[in-house]
């Protein structure tokens, strides 16, 4: 009977969930209105320093081994945040991206779509990072290879400037930058 | 009014798969079958199921156990229809998008066979609910395949609203009926199989039949009914975050 009724209660809300998926897509509501529509910037500068592996053996090197951990899990807190935000910027831009397939000019659909791809692998790469992180959070001595989410960042930002560039020749790309 | 074969009854059991046949009908007639054959392949396999299984019902000469017997291939069979369709739309879903189409599909994988052992360890310790394993087991079976199906499904929701890949209308409509059906049968089966809940059977087979006349028609509107076209223009990059965001590249990449 607990098996009977556990199972409806899954089946419950998983109805739930999928209503609410329902609604939300036919409503046009975004599901996080908070973060909907905005670009956070990121200190790529400091994301690379602590997604640096030489950075950690220095500092492994430097401090005492209590003191390493502390400084680890503090650096490791830290990346997390960044990754989150790389994530939700990756989200936001999956969103743009897929508006602007609706362009009709063939140069502003094909770096959409390249857009949009490079967005959901680092939205991909974000999600092995933090679970990489967290666990690095229980082991500190942890090898912590989250540069792919930095890399794919970079590869990202490039392409949303150029879509941003193709749909709208106002935004201010320079060249000199690339 | 609420009793085995009544006139309502009758209907909820008859009517969604003779709605069934004629959406493959015009499925077939207007081409969009070549899109999604599995989910062709289910709605024809399960109307002449369902006329089939009604038809073995009221006829007096058919026993109980020949009845049951066909139940069971049908199932069966409906099943396996049931993980291609998913593995269909998994593919429309996630074929435009390189970049994800196999981590995709690795993480739908792992959830069915995670499903499949939840489902396995859930029908171990469901006690029998009849006296003959056609029917107790039936009723296992029908408790697994959806735990399974209910699962999968969900999952692919969540995929999606996870990555915001965008549900075309087409399948998010196939994708949105099987969930609703899917969802709701697996309480009802849950409840059936399980002898310590004292329901009466013949409400949930009502209940399981009108949530099915809701699919298909979900099934039809999303396919048949032509799409509005939508007055939302394409937005443009927000101009000011990319200024921020460029900012910050020039900021790195000039140091």
């Amino acid at each position: 009977m607990t098996l009977a009724v556990s199972l409806m209660i899954a089946s419950a809300l998983s109805l739930v969930a999928i209503l609410w998926v329902t609604v939300t897509r036919g409503l046009g509501i975004p599901a996080r209105p908070s973060l909907g529509d905005q670009i956070q910037p990121l200190d790529v500068e400091a994301f690379r320093n602590l997604a640096d592996p030489a950075e950690d053996e220095y500092l492994r090197l430097r401090l005492p081994p209590s003191e390493f951990r502390k400084v680890r899990r503090t650096r490791l807190r830290a990346l997390a945040a960044y990754v989150k935000t790389a994530g939700r910027n990756a989200a936001v831009l999956i969103r743009r991206g897929q508006d602007a397939l609706t362009a009709g000019d063939a140069p502003t659909v094909e770096a959409a779509s390249q857009m949009v791809n490079q967005a959901l692998l680092l939205r991909r790469h974000a999600v092995l990072a933090l679970v990489r992180i967290y666990g690095a959070m229980g082991w500190p001595n942890l090898n912590l290879p989250a540069r792919p989410v930095l890399e794919a960042y970079l590869r990202l930002s490039g392409t949303a400037m150029l879509v941003g560039r193709l749909r709208n020749s106002a935004v201010p790309v320079r060249r000199s930058v690339w | 009014m609420l009793q085995a074969h009544s006139l309502l009854w009758d209907y909820l059991w008859l009517g969604p798969y003779v709605l069934e046949l004629g959406l493959a009908l015009l499925l077939w007639r207007r081409g969009t079958w070549r899109r999604f054959p599995l989910f062709f392949s289910y709605l024809v396999f399960a109307g002449i199921e369902g006329i089939t299984l009604f038809g073995l019902d009221v006829t007096p000469r058919v026993t109980w156990q020949t009845w049951w017997g066909a139940f069971w291939v049908g199932t069966i069979v409906e099943a396996l229809l049931k993980f291609g369709v998913i593995a269909e739309l998994l593919h429309d879903l996630l074929g435009p998008w390189p970049a994800l189409a196999n981590a995709g599909r690795n993480l739908v994988t792992g959830a069915g066979v995670l499903l499949v052992l939840v489902a396995a360890v859930a029908a171990a310790f469901t006690a029998p609910d009849n006296t003959h394993w056609l029917i107790s087991g039936s009723h296992t079976l029908m408790q697994t395949i959806y735990i399974t199906d209910a699962g999968l499904i969900l999952w692919v929701f969540l995929l999606a609203a996870y990555f915001h890949i965008p549900w075309e209308r087409i399948r998010f409509g196939i994708a949105l009926g099987f969930g609703a059906v899917w969802c709701e049968h697996l309480a009802a089966w849950a409840a059936l199989s399980s002898n310590g809940l004292k329901v009466r059977p013949e409400l949930l087979d009502l209940l399981n039949m009108a949530t099915y006349h809701l699919a298909v028609l979900i099934w039809c509107y999303y396919l048949l009914v032509p799409h509005a076209a939508s007055g939302k223009s394409a937005l443009p990059l927000p101009e000011n975050n990319l200024a921020d965001w460029n900012r910050e590249l020039e900021r790195l990449l000039q140091q």
